[in-house]
Order: structure tokens, then C-alpha cells, then sequence
């Protein structure tokens, strides 16, 4: 399973850090692989609508996360979230890729 | 013009004033008291008129009795997590809270007021003195600053690529503009009129800096967002008004992409469309005029771009060319067609590629 994570939007536009993250579950630390296969069977993510999180019309600045999965079958799926979620299970989901995002990112 | 008023006297409505001054000389003392109260409340209304102020229903003019000029704060803390608001850490008139990001956004809220309220007699965001509300310790290592639609939301920066972004004035005072503008404008938030809204929000934001600190043009250092890089990146800013594309130039973030001119404009659909790329260019104009007027950039250019950003001709799909004809027309309504004013502005456009005539 593959994970696509992209940070848009934001206060300042940065090119090198508008690419997005590529997470492979075959790839991670087991604990982390299972952490993340459990949120995304948590929310189930493939049942999401393409919009979640609180959006306001009259918000500027704001950032948004593109998740796309794509399953061992070949289907994806993709959604784009905003900082202020409500579902506990997704909020988790978008702090653990963020973090991954956060740590792929760190100046060298 | 006179329906808006309660006790109107419907023949003084229309009368020319030169009648109305006879009456007031010449009239019985009733005659006379009437005459009088018309006058007044004529000439205010053509002053409102000519400043565009516009008339508020009645029933909003006494909403919530806001009382003019008095700025109140409420600052929250997420406690470093995405819950709005969070909690209460500094109300209006409490002494500093010893939270370091706490206390800038109090203060550069209070700048922010105090900027619009002195300069353009605007009262607070709406101008009807709404609460100012601001969320400090948003997320973890959060790298960002937002408008939400209606208070500000500040993270604390992750240490490597960003410091806290409340350490910066003109970021404070570019979110509350975003608040102003979407009284005002309405302005879409993506391709050209995203961009002008980014743009309005930087001068702005930059005015509010240059105003604490009694800047004039040429003195004004016209960056968004010094000191908010760490020391590990290279670049000053997050932008430049003086000089867009300039602001950084690093290895992780890569280079600046404004533009500062209409040849480079960016079509994309990344950053809203570049709002935050391709407002370098009326960025540019702006201080293109202002540095050319010189003095204090918020005395003269500052009001056009303001009264051009309350003008009804400004649509939400108000592109760069229509903004730039409205700020043209301004400037010829508050200081002459002739004026040096008007001049500076049509020749700033000019200069960033945008034709005003």
C-alpha cells in the first residue's frame, strides 16, 4: 500500500517543499506500517468524501492535505482535508503523515 | 439620499443648500431650527458620499453598541493542538500573560487596530468594532499562520525551517486584513482576485509595521515576514514588496517565485492558483507609488489603496487591471486627475505591465 501526502496552500508559497510525500507501508518500521494500516481501516478511508475538514469561504491563508492511497488491488482513493478535523481517527491519520512529511522534509 | 433618515423633512430634501443656507438666515426661528438640522445632516451625508462610507441599515447601527475606537482582544491557546479556539489565556486589558506568543499577538493586534483606527477611522475588522480573536499554539511544530473566516490562528514554527510567526507584526496585521478585506471585497480566493486579496493583506500588514515604527517609504525595509526564517535558511522574508523573487533562496525551500512584473506572471494551479505568487505584482505597484510619493506610504497611497479596496466597483473576480483603474480613479477623486497622486499611481501600474487607460 502507498500513501501520497501533499501540504497546499499556506501563508507563503515554498517550491521545494510543494512535492509530495511518498510513504510505502513496506518500507516503514513494522510498529509504524500496522499504526498506519490501523488508521486508515480506522477511518475507512476508502469510503471518505473527497472533502473533510472545516472549510470557510471567507478563510485565507489556510493550508489543505491532499491524501491519495492507492491498495495493493490498484484502486485509490483521494481526499483533501483541512487543519480542523472532527473525526478522532482522522485527525490521527493527518498527525501521523504530517509528522512523516515534517521529519522528510528537515533541513540536512 | 434622504430616504435612509428618520425624521426627514421632505421638502428641505429638495432644496440645493444655497436655499437651504438663505432659509437658515432668513427663516421664522422654526423655519430657521429646520433649515439648520437639514444642512447638517446633508452635508454629512455628501461627505460619507464622497468618501464612500457606506449607509448601514439601521438595525445594524445598533448591534451589539460597539463603542468607537476601543479595541477589545481575546487570545486563546491551542495548547499545541488543532482544537479552535482553544482556551482563553489574555482578555482585553489584562497585563501580559508571560506566554511569549500570547503577548506579541495582543500587541500586534492592538497595532493593527490602532493603524486602521487612527489612519482610516476604521473600527476594527468589520468597522462596527467586532472582537478581535486570535488562536497562539496551534498543532505542533505548525508552520503557518491562517485567517480562519473569522480570527486568526498563529502556529509556533518548527525551529528548523520557521520561528514562531507571531513574532512577526506585519503577518499579524496581513491575517486581521484578510478579515478586512472579506468585509469589504469579498474577494475569491484563487487566480487573480486570490492574489489581490494577498496583495491588500501585504500592504496592509506592512503598513501596520511601517506605522508602529514611523517609517517613511524610503526608510520601510517593505519585507513580509522578517525574521521569521531560522537562521539555517537563506532569505529574509517570506516576501518582498521592494524587490518580489528576492526573499529567499535555499536549498530545501528553493527560490522566491513572485513575480514583480505581468511578462512573468505564473499560470498554475498550485498555491490557489499563486495567490501568493503572483501578488508580488500589484505588491510591486504599490510600492512603486508609495516610494514614489514618498513620505508615509499610509497618508497617501495607503488611503487610495484602501478607498479603492471599499469601492462597489470592486467585484469577488476583481482581476489586477480593474483594481488598478479603481485605484487610478481614486486617487484622481481624493487628489485631482491631474494630481501628482493620480500620476505616481498610473505610472506604478505601468511599470508592473498594467495598462490603466
Amino acid at each position: 500500500m502507498r500513501i501520497q501526502f501533499k501540504i497546499e496552500g499556506g501563508l507563503v508559497y515554498l517550491p521545494g517543499l510543494n512535492r509530495p510525500v511518498i510513504i510505502d507501508l513496506a518500507d516503514l518500521p513494522l510498529p509504524e506500517a500496522d499504526e498506519l494500516q490501523e488508521l486508515l481501516t480506522l477511518t475507512r478511508f476508502f469510503d471518505l468524501p473527497s472533502r473533510a475538514g472545516k472549510f470557510s469561504a471567507k478563510a485565507a491563508d489556510h493550508r489543505q492535505y491532499k491524501i491519495t492511497v492507492e491498495n495493493a488491488e490498484g484502486d485509490s482513493h483521494t481526499i483533501l482535508l483541512t487543519d480542523v478535523v472532527d473525526d478522532p481517527n482522522l485527525r490521527r491519520l493527518l498527525a501521523f503523515l504530517k509528522k512523516k512529511a515534517a521529519l522528510a522534509t528537515k533541513k540536512k | 439620499m434622504c430616504q435612509r433618515i428618520d425624521h426627514r423633512r421632505s421638502i428641505f430634501c429638495i432644496l440645493p443648500p444655497y436655499m437651504l443656507s438663505k432659509i437658515s438666515q432668513n427663516g421664522t426661528p422654526q423655519q430657521r431650527a429646520k433649515a439648520l438640522t437639514t444642512m447638517s445632516t446633508d452635508s454629512t451625508l455628501r461627505a460619507m458620499r464622497l468618501a464612500q462610507v457606506p449607509l448601514r441599515a439601521p438595525s445594524v447601527l445598533t448591534r451589539g453598541m460597539p463603542v468607537e475606537g476601543q479595541k477589545q482582544r481575546t487570545i486563546y491557546t491551542a495548547h499545541h493542538t488543532v482544537e479552535l479556539p482553544g482556551n482563553l489565556i489574555r482578555k482585553e486589558g489584562a497585563p501580559p500573560c508571560g506566554d511569549a506568543a500570547a503577548d506579541e499577538a495582543y500587541d500586534a493586534l492592538g497595532a493593527t487596530f490602532d493603524f486602521y483606527w487612527d489612519i482610516y477611522d476604521r473600527n476594527s475588522i468589520d468597522d462596527e468594532g467586532t472582537h478581535m480573536k486570535a488562536t497562539v499554539h496551534f498543532d505542533k511544530d505548525y508552520n503557518n499562520a491562517f485567517w480562519d473566516g473569522q480570527a486568526m490562528v498563529f502556529g509556533d514554527g518548527d525551529g528548523d525551517i520557521f520561528n514562531r510567526f507571531t513574532l512577526s507584526l506585519d503577518v499579524i496585521g496581513h491575517e486581521l486584513t484578510h478579515g478586512v478585506v472579506g468585509d469589504e471585497a469579498q474577494l475569491q480566493y484563487f487566480h487573480q482576485s486570490g492574489a489581490l486579496n494577498e496583495s491588500v493583506s501585504d500592504v496592509f500588514g506592512s503598513l501596520v509595521k511601517q506605522y508602529l515604527l514611523k517609517q517613511t517609504a524610503d526608510k520601510a525595509d517593505w519585507l513580509i515576514g522578517a525574521g521569521l526564517l531560522t537562521s539555517r535558511i537563506k532569505g529574509v522574508a517570506l516576501r518582498s514588496m521592494k524587490a518580489p523573487g528576492t526573499a529567499f533562496d535555499d536549498s530545501l525551500l528553493g527560490k522566491d517565485p513572485q513575480p514583480a512584473h505581468m511578462k512573468n506572471f505564473v499560470r498554475t494551479f498550485d498555491d490557489n492558483g499563486g495567490v501568493h505568487i503572483n501578488s508580488g505584482i500589484p505588491n510591486h505597484a504599490f510600492y512603486l507609488a508609495a516610494t514614489s510619493l514618498g513620505g508615509h506610504a499610509w497618508e497617501k497611497t495607503g488611503r487610495i489603496w484602501y478607498e479603492a479596496l471599499r469601492d462597489k466597483q470592486v467585484r469577488p473576480n476583481t482581476g489586477f487591471q480593474r483594481f488598478a483603474k479603481i485605484t487610478l480613479r481614486n486617487a484622481s477623486r481624493l487628489y485631482g486627475t491631474s494630481s501628482v497622486e493620480a500620476k505616481a499611481v498610473r505610472e506604478a501600474w505601468n511599470q508592473v505591465g498594467i495598462k490603466t487607460s
